[in-house]
């Protein structure tokens, strides 16, 4: 069976594993996001942790032949940025946005720095043997089993974050008192919520996420560095947080549907159905401002976001 | 409480603003004529990475060999981006840049207006029209009759009969080569079919985007990839060889343009269209200080100026005499080969070539 003169099964399920694929580094990012907003803090630094987590876990994962080492070295150096936004916005009470956004920045050309430094001209790959591991019985499902059902280890991993955050936002003592903090700080504070703690604690791991979903970009997929290799993927995972609600299912959701539209439009052109290649480009960024409108009204947003706070100054 | 929502308003929309790219077109300007300079500085403006192996690299490898030449200094502005790099060009041109070498074909329009501006002479990529004596120089490229030869070497060596091209934009010179490479591809295998897909507007370091792009048009049974992207090439070589590296896959191969990676993936490139900058950066130093600057400059086939990159021993001598043939005609001008440069009369000539 053929579809536009091209193997039917074969490129709907490579349409249907490009979505997925495209969505982890995007879910893991937006989790680790959804847990800092919900406690009040607004992360503009996420696209520079990613790219330095993407570089120092490459970097690892090159030097010690190592997977896994990698990935920790990603989450690490995203662990590491997130304390330094953490120190600055909430100890320091400097503005959120600005620090964001120098994070972003110096992500940026740190790794370019660091990079251009330790490689020179070159631009190795990694040698890494990451297998596939289909999922027995699973894997057999059509098209389905073999797009989802049959991924790397680390794509199951991120996917099983998704229960873990959703679980540890409504069902744990720390998740009440990060939402407590993310909405009214003073009350928190009054009723015996450590605010400063909690987010520090928010703010590390919305770090860490970040930093792990670029090195899941370097080391597990692509198994190469490359300077501004994100390209904007900390940012759509920004709006992605907020189209999901802050809700880690939600966010899963928007970000697949997010990868499905970006592979939904690789595959029309490929079809050869006559559509610009412009609006192509433009759908999954056009269904993300279409979803932000729609949800505009009925999600509101943690109401102590993006705002410092200092005990007994309101 | 508006005051913060609007503010966490206008971030989101700015960000969004920043995906889609929204950029704004620049009015052209006269310039002014100067006379012979002494060349105490080159310098290169690159829209991204000098050591991304692709477009960027080989402007600025090409500088800095000028420079060693001629002992004068070389300045690399790279990852300038595709915005207004007004403000590099008045650093470059406050730090003494005598030629400066606009390496983007978005730089078309800023650049002259620059020179006109500064009186320092620029360089541009595929803009005649902006020629002015003394002031402005244009390099043409003429990048379709290399993409023709890939093309001849695609038809001659897919199994399959379905052949891919991505790209990482539509600038001219990936359209250039997207029509040169298309009518070779219809000279070797008239009944090929040929894929095309655009990573994004300037995806030209998301080797994430091109490796998903890649991994489809495999799925469609393509198995040669002519892949235009700059840093996103390593992700389209990423998804061959892992594809390569299954069981009973049926082999693919990737034609790289500007660089060559033979030595770290020389499994699964058949080659690369290279283009070579250092003599028509050593003709514009040369003629900086005649006084003779500000002229098109053409890099062909025939001048050496582009060529392919040296096949594999294993590629039949067939598909080798081929491509040989096919050079010897452009070279002795029997053959012509279409110049294409805007991207919507790019995809009306390959539909022509290639009816779905």
């Amino acid at each position: 069976m053929t579809i536009g003169g091209v193997p039917a099964i074969a490129f709907v399920t490579a349409i249907l594993a490009a979505a997925f694929v495209a969505a982890v580094p995007l879910v893991i990012a937006a989790l680790g996001e959804a847990v800092g907003e919900k406690a009040g803090l607004l992360n503009l630094g996420i696209e520079g942790m990613m790219l330095s987590g993407a570089f120092f876990g490459f970097q690892t994962a090159y030097q010690t032949g190592n997977a896994a080492s990698g990935i920790l070295a990603g989450l690490v150096t995203g662990l590491v940025l997130g304390l330094i936004f953490a120190i600055l916005t909430i100890s320091l009470r400097v503005d959120q946005v600005l620090v964001g956004l120098a994070i972003t920045i110096f992500g940026g050309g740190m790794t370019a720095f660091l990079y251009r430094d330790i490689f020179g001209g070159q631009n190795p790959s990694l040698s890494l043997n990451t297998p596939r591991v289909p999922i027995p019985l699973l894997d057999r499902i059509p098209i389905l089993g073999s797009s989802l059902f049959n991924q790397q280890l680390l794509f199951y991993l991120a996917i099983a974050l998704v229960p873990l955050f959703a679980f540890l936002l409504a069902r744990t003592r720390f998740g009440l008192n990060v939402r407590a903090v993310g909405e009214n700080p003073f009350a928190a504070d009054a009723a015996g919520v450590n605010v400063i703690r909690t987010r520090y604690l928010a703010a590390l791991i919305a770090g860490a996420m970040a930093g792990l979903a670029g090195a899941y970009l370097s080391v597990a997929d692509l198994k190469i560095f490359q300077v501004g290799m994100t390209v904007g993927a900390g940012f759509i995972a920004l709006a992605l947080t907020m189209v999901g609600g802050w809700n880690p299912w939600r966010i899963l959701i928007a970000s697949v549907l997010f990868g499905l539209l970006r592979s939904l439009g690789n595959g029309l052109q490929i079809l050869g159905i006559d559509v610009r290649a412009e609006f192509v480009n433009m759908l999954p960024y056009i269904g993300i401002m279409v979803a932000l409108a729609l949800l505009a009204g009925r999600t509101s947003l943690p109401a102590a976001l993006g705002v410092p706070y200092a005990r007994g100054r309101r | 409480m508006i005051q913060h929502r609007f503010r966490i308003a206008l971030i989101a929309a700015l960000t969004l603003a920043s995906q889609i790219g929204l950029a704004a077109p620049m009015a052209a300007q006269d310039a002014t004529p100067t006379a012979g300079v002494e060349v105490k500085q080159i310098a290169v403006v690159t829209p991204s990475s000098r050591t991304n192996q692709g477009w960027d690299q080989q402007a600025a490898d090409a500088v800095d060999a000028v420079a060693k030449k001629n002992g004068i200094e070389a300045v690399v502005a790279e990852n300038s981006g595709y915005d207004d790099i007004t403000p590099i060009l008045r650093d470059l041109g406050a730090g003494g840049a005598s030629l400066i070498i606009c390496h983007a074909s978005g730089y078309q329009t800023v650049c002259p207006e620059f020179a006109a501006e500064s009186n320092v002479p620029v360089a541009v990529i595929e803009n005649p029209d902006a020629v002015s004596p003394g002031l402005v120089s244009d390099i043409e490229t003429q990048a379709q009759e290399v993409a023709y030869l890939a093309g001849i070497l695609a038809g001659k060596t897919t199994t399959t009969g379905t052949v891919g091209v991505v790209v990482s934009g539509e600038p001219p010179t990936w359209n250039y080569m997207t029509v040169g490479f298309a009518e070779g591809l219809k000279a070797a295998k008239s009944d090929a079919k040929m894929l095309y897909s655009v990573i994004g507007e300037a995806a030209y370091d998301d080797a994430a985007g091109a490796k998903r792009v890649t991994e489809q048009q495999l799925a469609a049974d393509a198995d040669v990839i002519f892949g235009m992207g700059d840093g996103a090439s390593f992700g389209m070589l990423q998804a061959i060889e892992e594809h390569n590296a299954q069981d009973g896959a049926n082999k693919a191969w990737f034609i790289d343009v500007i660089g060559d990676k033979k030595a770290e993936h020389g499994d699964a490139l058949l080659s690369s269209v290279l283009f070579d900058y250092t003599g028509i950066y050593q003709q514009m130093v040369d003629d900086l200080k005649a006084g003779a600057f500000g002229k098109i400059y053409t890099m062909d086939v025939k001048n050496g100026g582009v060529r392919l990159l040296e096949l594999p021993e294993d590629v039949a001598q067939e598909t080798k005499d081929a491509v040989a043939d096919a050079e010897k005609s452009i070279v002795d001008g029997s053959l012509t080969v279409s110049a294409i440069s805007d991207a919507e009369e790019m995809k009306a000539k390959v539909a022509e070539l290639f009816p779905q």
